[in-house]
């Protein structure tokens, strides 16, 4: 067999139609990770009882296991504790309604959410408690000092990790083609299965990732200049 | 889907599934391997700049790092045997096994080279200047003075490349590899019993990662005997520098050990 | 003896050495003062081509070095001559004080290593750390790594110890520890070359004393008629400014 470099092109166009699913289960996991992270990065910064360690114990567990292995577990595990329930508290409800993209939004949210406490925790840490003395030193409440000082503070500080969190979760939604889901690198299978010109249609698919990688990379770069700016107004 | 939850498969797949455990070892050292090497051959152009093979580097870091490994895995897996078909190499033949090495030894290869230039950068300068001025050479300098400290810097980076690496190796079965994963899910789909294969492929995993990251933290205390503290009096002290280092690591993070795989 | 001619330097378009001449005796100790900026720790670098210079000439003993036409292997060969101790002491942070001292000695010069640490064991109780021999540096205090920093420089018997600011870094109460042993070393006739802002030494210790500024050797001459009777006009605002118990004191 030989390259056919057209067809790279071909397969190109074809995969526009699996980026939104692709940018949507990425913009999903990132944003519900975004929320969780907090919650269990505020648990254990804070060392609340019994919920502190359950959030040590979830991040752990994630960041030893694969990806891969989540979703599985999600998939198939899911299912079968909402029909258990279901059955005994006569819900009416079946697992089977739930789309399959559904089970990427939910497994892949709780894996960045695990990745993003570490990143929060560290950005939170980062921040010197002299802020925090500062604020108080104002009158300020906490929550007041946590969200005026601290957390933009934080947010500045993890700018970096939380993008390469996001380009994490750009590229682990790749995994979604084994729950069905057709995204970018699903319908890089469907696309080649036709003629077998696999090379070409992963090949396109790679060209499709890469763009969208340094493009979360310049915007991530934008904000960081627009942040520093401020930074430099405000303080020197 | 599948049987009813029953504990106690969990255990009857112990045994299973470690018998695989030797591949996806295997394939974590066999890409370690090819990775610190391909991470050397790239970071070095970029360290010293020469012109036009810098920019390659780039290039290739920018890449490996800017799509989905699963992506370089069907790649390379499809694509390596056509192009070098053109140069009359016939390596279709060649085990799965060998593909999926190289393809997780050039990524990891990006990372590493990245992870080699942020801890030559981060020895201090002065290190270097003192070298010379006492009549080193150039690559007497580098060997005794900045390579032993980037080592040391290096570690903490380099374990999390190791875990990542170890996590993503979960996808060879893509391309048929009976490694842990593929394990899996050939005995839950023999059994029907797919929660508790995976469950038990989930603890092994935590398991090897935990012992992997111990194992590396280990090598990090031994090369950074250096930094540690001589007496109780200024422990306190020295933890803070401590955590203050271990902070400025984390700051030339890789990029990977993200959420990926 | 060490001689430098017509050095120049410049970092872009900026030029910070402007043909500067100098000449060190054998055995003597010379402290270079200025203002800072004045080009006297680039000068100091210049001598062990730590900075290269544009121009000039560096000789130390009979070995002569050309900078426009200078290799690597003459540059090697010329930061065997001298040895430096740096403003932030520099000691490797991975070695052992005792190491720190070694290296040089089994690296440089070649030593079967028994011999090396023979000597270096020696040179830390000289310099009053044979105590400390397997301490890294991260567990001693400033004063000491700088001692330990001077005990690596003597250890390889270089023509000339070029001493940076050698104790700017220091907290006050450790200043003076570090003065005595270089003090101590002076007085065995070890050639040096010294930039710092410690008046007294200056005065008590140097044989010879330069003023520079602006990239010019402004003045020079011994210490009490460097400090007393300046000459220049800028050199009496710069003593002024940095010593002003000296008004009182003549």
């Amino acid at each position: 067999m030989k390259i056919d470099p057209s067809f790279i092109w071909t397969a190109l166009v074809q995969l526009l139609s699996a980026i939104p699913t692709t940018l949507v289960i990425t913009a999903v996991s990132v944003t519900a990770g975004f929320v969780i992270g907090l919650i269990t990065a505020l648990l254990r910064i804070y060392k609340v009882p019994v919920l502190g360690q359950i959030a040590t114990g979830y991040v752990t567990f994630i960041r030893g296991t694969p990806m891969l292995t989540h979703l599985l577990l999600i998939y198939f595990g899911l299912p079968m504790l909402l029909d258990a329930l279901s059955a005994q508290f006569g819900w009416g409800f079946k697992s089977s309604s739930i789309p399959m993209i559904g089970f990427a939004f939910i497994s892949f949210s709780i894996t960045a959410g695990a990745y993003m406490a570490e990143v929060i925790r560290s950005g939170l840490l980062a921040v010197n408690r002299g802020q925090l003395e500062a604020a108080y030193s104002v009158g300020m409440t906490t929550p007041q000092a946590l969200r005026r000082i601290v957390f933009p503070q934080a947010l500045a500080v993890s700018l970096p990790n939380l993008s390469n969190s996001v380009i994490g979760m750009l590229h682990g939604s790749t995994l979604a083609f084994t729950v069905s889901v057709v995204e970018i690198n699903a319908k890089a299978q469907i696309v080649a299965s036709t003629n077998w010109k696999f090379f070409e249609a992963y090949l396109a698919a790679a060209v499709i990732f890469w763009g969208l990688t340094l493009l979360i990379e310049r915007i991530t770069a934008v904000i960081e200049k627009r942040i520093n700016l401020y930074n430099r107004g405000g303080v020197a | 889907m599948g049987a009813p939850f029953d504990y106690t498969y969990i255990f009857s797949y112990f045994p299973k599934l470690l018998s695989t455990l030797g591949i996806t070892l295997l394939i974590v050292a066999g890409s370690l391997l090819v990775g610190i090497i391909i991470g050397f051959l790239i970071a070095l152009p970029r360290l010293y700049r020469i012109p036009v093979l810098n920019t390659l580097a780039r290039v290739y870091v920018s890449f490996f790092r800017g799509t989905p490994i699963l992506i370089q895995l069907f790649l390379f897996y499809y694509g390596l045997p056509e192009i070098l078909k053109l140069v009359h190499i016939d390596i279709s033949k060649a085990p799965v096994l060998v593909f999926v090495i190289l393809t997780y030894g050039l990524h990891t290869g990006a990372f590493m080279s990245e992870t080699i230039r942020a801890s030559v950068t981060a020895v201090d300068r002065g290190q270097v200047e003192a070298a010379y001025a006492m009549g080193m050479k150039g690559h007497q300098a580098f060997t005794r003075i900045v390579l032993p400290q980037a080592l040391a810097i290096a570690v903490p980076v380099f374990s999390n490349l190791v875990i990542a690496l170890l996590k993503d190796t979960s996808l060879a079965f893509t391309l048929g590899v009976m490694e842990m994963t593929g394990k899996a899910e050939t005995l839950g789909a023999l059994t029907q019993h797919f929660v508790e294969a995976y469950i038990s492929l989930a603890l092994i995993y935590l398991v090897v990662s935990f012992t992997l990251e111990k194992l590396l933290l280990m090598a990090e205390r031994r090369l950074l005997r250096h930094e540690q503290p001589d007496s109780t009096g200024n422990r306190r002290f020295r933890l803070q520098r401590k955590r203050g280092y271990r902070r400025l690591v984390a700051g030339i993070e890789s990029g990977k050990g993200g959420a990926e795989a | 003896m060490i001689k430098l001619t017509h050095i120049s330097k410049s970092f872009g378009r900026h030029q910070v050495l402007k043909q500067i001449d100098l000449t060190v005796e054998k055995g003597e100790v010379v402290v270079i003062l200025g203002p800072s900026g004045s080009g006297k720790t680039t000068l100091l670098r210049c001598v062990n081509y730590l900075e290269k210079p544009s121009d000039g000439e560096i000789a130390i003993g009979d070995y002569r070095l050309s900078c426009k036409h200078a290799s690597k292997k003459d540059i090697h060969q010329l930061r065997q001559k001298s040895a430096m101790v740096f403003q932030q002491y520099n000691l490797f942070k991975h070695k052992t004080a005792l190491e720190n001292v070694m290296e040089g000695l089994v690296v440089v010069k070649k030593l079967p290593k028994e011999e090396a640490k023979t000597r270096s064991i020696a040179l830390l109780e000289k310099v009053g750390l044979g105590s400390k021999l397997d301490a890294y540096p991260s567990q001693l205090s400033g004063g000491q790594q700088q001692r330990v920093g001077i005990a690596r420089a003597l250890a390889l018997e270089p023509e000339v110890i070029l001493f940076d600011e050698p104790t700017s870094a220091l907290d006050p109460e450790l200043v003076g520890e570090v003065l005595a042993v270089i003090r101590k070393i002076a007085k065995e006739g070890i050639t040096m070359i010294v930039v710092t802002h410690e008046m007294g030494f200056a005065r008590d210790v140097a044989n010879h004393v330069v003023f520079m500024d602006g990239g010019v050797i402004v003045e020079e001459g011994p210490p009490a008629e460097l400090f007393n009777h300046p000459k220049e006009e800028r050199t009496k605002q710069f003593l002024k400014r940095i010593t002003p118990e000296l008004n009182y004191s003549i």
